[in-house]
């Protein structure tokens, strides 16, 4: 370095101890005749307490809503996964005991499980069942909903109605019921009420998009609970959500997953 | 809804949260979000500029955590580990498309929807605005460790362990960054009113 001033990069190094010690020493010396470069010199630390002092604005509140939602979304999808592998420990499903129970069949050949509802059963069923598409023994007409069929055109896309079959669904044992519930067709998935907002929020929480083939108001292992069957990648199949009254956009309250 | 456990959940440690997400605990990770998120979204603002980018690399953020969390090994802090997927996540956004605005001076009508809505007697504003059009000239590297270090105040080593590279890149990178942000922000320096330089409308270098 020589008579010349000095530029911002050679401070920047010099203040980060980046130079080799011959240059350091060249720089210093002409920082102490030169007081431009000195003035340089601490226009460098102005920019680092420029920068520390910026105000940062907090999240805003709709992106913090959304990014809760999408993790919520997320937690569904994963519920599966955690209940097969983590059969053992999880403590934290125990909360669901005294929860009733909704189950919702996303469409998928599934095999629809076992969750054990009170913690008490940390081993949990591990069977499960594949779809009977037999479908040989059809839900009696006394468990066909209350509520007056809705006009086929209610059922846009995305849009459900909520059924109440009456269905005792059984861990383990909910790909197979649904299996039956399903082969009525049309006329189960016409049959119920529009959902509540809560419903709403609830099922395209764990929809993703996709058009519930049933969502059906029963109970589950005795207690209350929603099951969602949302049509898997191949016909017959059936991605099924099983989940508690609480369920809502915000908190899925998953029972229960069996994807496709 | 019932709480994750008798503990107030907000006394659980970040890693005992993520420990109780990987293993399957359907609130803790909300919780761990909601926990860091101010940082997380300053990072991610700061690192993008643009207020929109920054959201949406946000969520992905949040989404890889939220996936990844089974891999998370316990030799990091918690943050780091999240301020890594979220400069990442920016940093594939730049990859995916150009993020730099099409005005050099910004939306300025974007940002101050997200901008905190109180009265600012001192301009601090203001000053952030400038700040962000002057990051926005610099690359992506230089940027993101000026913002670990000088903005959120993270050492040298913990912005290393963030980026992932040694301690000496990036303490270059904020060498590099701070002679180029130098004569952008002459214009914050009561220090030397006399002799205010211009070049910040340019983003011009140094004389």
């Amino acid at each position: 370095m020589n008579p010349a001033h000095l530029d911002y990069d050679v401070l920047a190094d010099l203040a980060e101890g980046l130079l080799e010690d011959d240059q350091a020493a060249s720089v210093n010396a002409h920082l102490e005749s030169c007081a431009e470069c000195r003035d340089r010199s601490a226009d460098l630390a102005d920019v680092s307490r420029i920068l520390a002092e910026a105000p940062a604005p907090p999240m805003p509140p709709e992106l913090a809503e959304r990014i809760d939602t999408a993790i919520a979304a997320e937690s569904m999808h994963n519920a599966t996964v955690v209940s097969m592998e983590q059969r053992r420990g999880r403590r934290h499903w125990r909360i669901l005991s005294a929860a009733a129970a909704a189950i919702v069949v996303v469409g998928g050949g599934a095999t629809v499980g076992k969750i054990a509802l009170d913690g008490s059963d940390g081993t949990g069923s591990q069977a499960s069942t594949p779809p009977q598409g037999d479908s040989a023994r059809r839900m009696s007409a006394g468990a066909a909903p209350h509520q007056a069929a809705p006009s086929e055109s209610a059922l846009a896309a995305g849009a459900f109605k909520v059924t109440r079959s009456g269905t005792e669904y059984r861990a383990g044992k909910v790909a197979g019921q649904l299996g039956r519930l399903l082969g009525k067709g049309q006329e189960l998935r016409l049959q119920g009420a529009p959902p509540t907002a809560q419903m709403s929020g609830c099922v395209t929480g764990v929809a993703h998009g996709r058009t519930p083939a049933l969502v059906d108001q029963a109970s589950y292992d005795g207690r209350a609970a929603t099951v969602i069957a949302l049509p898997g990648g191949r016909a017959g199949s059936w991605d099924v959500w099983v989940v508690g009254p609480d369920c809502s956009a915000q908190d899925p309250h998953v029972l229960e997953h069996e994807p496709a | 809804m019932t709480s994750v456990s008798m503990r107030r959940v907000d006394e659980v440690p970040d890693k005992e949260l993520l420990a109780r997400h990987a293993q399957g605990d359907p609130h803790a990770f909300a919780e761990l979000v909601h926990r860091h998120r101010d940082r997380m979204w300053a990072v991610a603002l700061r690192t993008l500029g643009d207020p929109e980018e920054a959201a949406d690399a946000l969520q992905d953020a949040c989404l890889s955590a939220f996936r990844a969390a089974g891999r998370f090994r316990g030799d990091a802090a918690v943050t780091t580990w999240l301020h890594r997927i979220v400069v990442n996540a920016c940093l594939d956004r730049i990859r995916r498309k150009s993020v730099r605005p099409a005005t050099p001076m910004g939306d300025d009508a974007t940002f101050d929807a997200v901008a905190p809505k109180m009265p600012d007697p001192t301009d601090a504003h203001g000053v952030s605005l400038d700040v962000r059009t002057a990051l926005e000239q610099l690359p992506f590297e230089q940027r993101a460790a000026l913002v670990l270090v000088d903005m959120m105040g993270y050492s040298v080593d913990d912005a290393a362990e963030v980026m992932e590279v040694p301690p000496g890149t990036i303490k270059s990178r904020c060498a590099r960054g701070r002679a180029r942000l130098a004569p952008l922000l002459t214009h914050h320096r009561n220090r030397r009113d006399s002799k205010n330089v211009g070049g910040v409308e340019g983003g011009g270098m140094p004389k």
